[in-house]
């Protein structure tokens, strides 16, 4: 059931009906789903594997709801995760509101997660630009101040989607490095001061 | 024993703590009542037959562990330079715990920790106490309180690690060494008895880890490092955590229990909540998809049931695949995390689990952290938490309600599922006041009024049966009243008796023929 062995947690933040779940979707199985209300469609948790240069990394999405009256337990699901995609809908600015909310959380409780401002639904705004409510510019500038990656996506076309994802994979490959050598060395530290095994043999 | 009710600040008579066969020790209520000699007597008489059973296993067990010990002491040097430290004096680390563990011995607990010290060296049979306790009993008597259950999961592990030849033997010496490291530090507080654990693991995984680089060259296994790895931690959590769940799981130093409770109460008090108010997709009325809720709930509810943290994991995946199904049936199309956390809040509501909170804990603190944080079972966990944490917090404003609606659902004064029950007792809905009472309350009303009705009814009915009975009485009172009246007001007369002829009335006789007069016929 749970035989797929997961190296990173990536969770997916945002409002309601952004489209987060399109998002994996889309990334996962290449298809887009259409109807009339659905705010989310496919599977809340998916493990996938990817390439990245020799190694492949199996990165599990966790898809969250985003509806505020979750809003106090949000910590509980980003808590341990080394990636957070926080999405907002360009169609809709209070979603960009949320998501400053999402990335004030993360900075402030989980410093080791890395943040990717994603931007969905990009094929309506393509189809008509008056539909536009965040303009492209106000959110690289948030994006910058905030030090993370800056992706506007269309799960409908597809656009920008396996990029998003694939930075990810590759970003983590790059800092789990850094981060297992500072893994093993505090492990070594802790073995010397208390360590089961060394109180066990010296105990008489 | 006492000690601790003392502590607990629970008044009881000292003659009630006493062992109820009288030999002055105090008694336990694990134990009926009685002190841990006068227990094990009695118990043993009753299970002869099963401590036979349970000596064959240890025995066999022991002789697979001497074995093992054996020769994993000679080859280790070579094998594994890193981990020869540790196991150099296994007999001489158990003594200093044992020690300990005598001061303890009325503690129930303990009394698995003796199986596996037993197991782990020989040297716990000599202890000075069992023997004059017991007398002719030996060492196997000890083993029979580890339920068939213990020794099952030990004969896994251990027929698991065969297959790994050498290094299997050095991780079941690991183990066995941490557990009986365990049960020295049974006062440490949770957060550092999971420190231990986690400690234990991450120490096992790392050696198991720079072990199996070494020795997976040499060997025909063709399996990768990692996923290797990670099935020997799995088998090592198993068997670790069948050993000390009785100790770890909601220990006393933590109010798990008290948690437990309140979450408890929390949740009956909620009881009114609807499928509506939470906005779960799922509708009960199709058959497949009450089903599923029904599995769910009953998952949810088996959680309590396992020891391994990692088989209650594997209720709550199950639980949560349940409940996705739920969902897919009723929208006909997969369920996302939007529809899937509310669901859940409903499930964990319905289904009230035993003990949740501490089962949440217990799973946090001693699961092995790769699996916790990262995979699958991971993902519904952190739900589950989430849910329990939602109905913790659960107000208004979380179920779109008013303030005052949600205080008067709460104190029991209104229920949202009126509007629907008034049609059943339309009599009630006309009373003024009514509208505030719940479901309950109106089908109390509706029955106060039909028993009051019956009530009534039943009186004029004694009434009418008493006054036909007066009527009954007195009606032959009458009659005989009438009769006499009658027969006072015609009285009988006894008229003289005139006889007369029968042709004397007729007046025309004279006109008549003479009467015939009767003729003899002779022959």
């Amino acid at each position: 059931m749970s035989a797929m062995r997961v190296d990173a947690k990536v969770v997916m933040l945002g409002k309601e009906s952004v489209g987060k779940t399109s998002l994996v979707e889309r990334y996962v199985h290449h298809r887009f789903l259409v109807g009339p209300y659905q705010n989310t469609i496919g599977a809340a948790f998916v493990a996938k594997p990817i390439q990245v240069g020799e190694k492949v990394i199996t990165l599990g999405i966790w898809d969250t709801a985003g509806s505020e009256r979750y809003e106090a337990m949000s910590r509980i699901y980003y808590r341990g995760a080394r990636a957070a995609i926080v999405c907002y809908d360009l169609t809709d600015s209070s979603s960009f509101q949320r998501a400053r909310f999402w990335v004030m959380e993360l900075q402030n409780c989980e410093e080791h997660c890395k943040i990717y401002l994603c931007a969905t639904k990009n094929d309506l705004v393509e189809g008509d630009r008056s539909l536009r409510q965040i303009d492209y510019h106000d959110a690289q500038d948030f994006a910058e101040e905030i030090g993370a990656q800056h992706f506007e996506t269309s799960s409908k076309t597809g656009n920008n989607v396996d990029e998003l994802f694939q930075k990810v994979a590759e970003d983590y490959n790059s800092t789990a490095f850094q981060y297992m050598t500072a893994e093993e060395t505090g492990v070594d530290l802790g073995q010397k001061k208390d360590s089961y095994f060394y109180s066990c043999c010296h105990n008489n | 024993m006492s000690q601790r009710t003392e502590r607990r600040g629970i008044h009881v008579d000292q003659s009630d703590l006493l062992c109820k066969k009288g030999c002055g020790y105090y008694g336990n209520a694990a134990w009926q009542g009685l002190c841990s000699k006068c227990w094990r007597e009695e118990y043993q008489r009753v299970r002869q037959k099963q401590i036979q059973d349970d000596w064959a296993l240890a025995e066999k067990l022991q002789r697979e562990e001497e074995a093992a010990y054996a020769s994993s002491h000679g080859a280790q040097t070579q094998s594994h330079p890193q981990s020869t430290a540790p196991q150099s004096h296994p007999g001489h680390a158990s003594l200093g715990p044992f020690s300990k563990f005598e001061e303890k011995k009325t503690n129930e607990k303990t009394r698995k920790v003796t199986t596996v010290k037993k197991f782990f060296s020989p040297s716990s049979r000599t202890a000075p106490k069992k023997e004059t306790q017991e007398g002719k009993t030996s060492s196997p008597s000890i083993s029979r309180h580890a339920s068939f259950d213990t020794d099952q999961v030990s004969k896994d592990f251990v027929d698991f690690l065969k297959n790994l030849q050498k290094p299997g033997r050095e991780i079941h010496k690991q183990c066995r060494a941490f557990i009986v490291a365990m049960s020295s530090k049974k006062d440490l507080s949770a957060d550092e008895l999971s420190e231990c654990v986690q400690d234990f693991y991450q120490n096992m995984a790392d050696r198991l880890l720079s072990h199996y680089k070494g020795w997976f060259r040499r060997t025909v296994v063709v399996i990768s490092s990692s996923d290797s790895v990670e099935q020997v931690m799995d088998q090592v959590e198993k068997y670790i955590m069948t050993r000390l769940y009785k100790s770890v799981f909601c220990p006393e130093t933590t109010d798990d229990e008290k948690k437990d409770l309140a979450t408890q109460t929390r949740i009956r008090a909620l009881h009114w909540v609807t499928i509506q108010m939470l906005c779960v997709s799922m509708d009960e009325e199709i058959p497949e998809v009450s089903e599923n809720v029904v599995k769910a709930i009953t998952d949810v509810i088996e959680m309590d049931s396992k020891r391994v943290p990692r088989d209650k994991l594997g209720c709550i995946t199950r639980c949560s695949k349940h409940i996705f199904s739920a969902i897919r049936i009723t929208k006909n199309e997969p369920a996302s995390a939007d529809d899937f956390l509310p669901a859940l809040i409903y499930i964990v509501l319905k289904a009230n689990p035993p003990r949740l909170q501490s089962n949440i804990q217990y799973i946090t603190r001693f699961c092995n952290p790769s699996r916790l944080m990262t995979g699958e079972d991971g993902y519904y966990f952190t739900n589950l938490c989430c849910a329990a944490a939602f109905i913790e917090k659960l107000d208004a404003q979380s179920l779109n309600l008013s303030p005052e609606e949600f205080e008067r659902y709460m104190s029991g004064q209104a229920s949202p599922r009126l509007n629907s029950s008034e049609a059943d007792w339309p009599q009630t809905g006309t009373a003024p006041g009514v509208t505030a009472t719940n479901t309950v309350l109106a089908q109390l009303n509706h029955n106060l009024e039909l028993l009051s009705g019956l009530s009534s009814r039943q009186e004029t009915l004694m009434e009418a049966a008493q006054s036909l009975q007066a009527d009954l009485l007195s009606w032959p009172a009458g009659v005989q009243q009438e009769v006499n009246n009658i027969l006072e007001k015609y009285p009988l007369e006894i008229l003289p008796r005139t006889v007369s002829a029968i042709d004397a009335n007729n007046v025309d006789t004279d006109n008549l023929p003479p009467p015939l007069t009767p003729q003899v016929f002779a022959g």
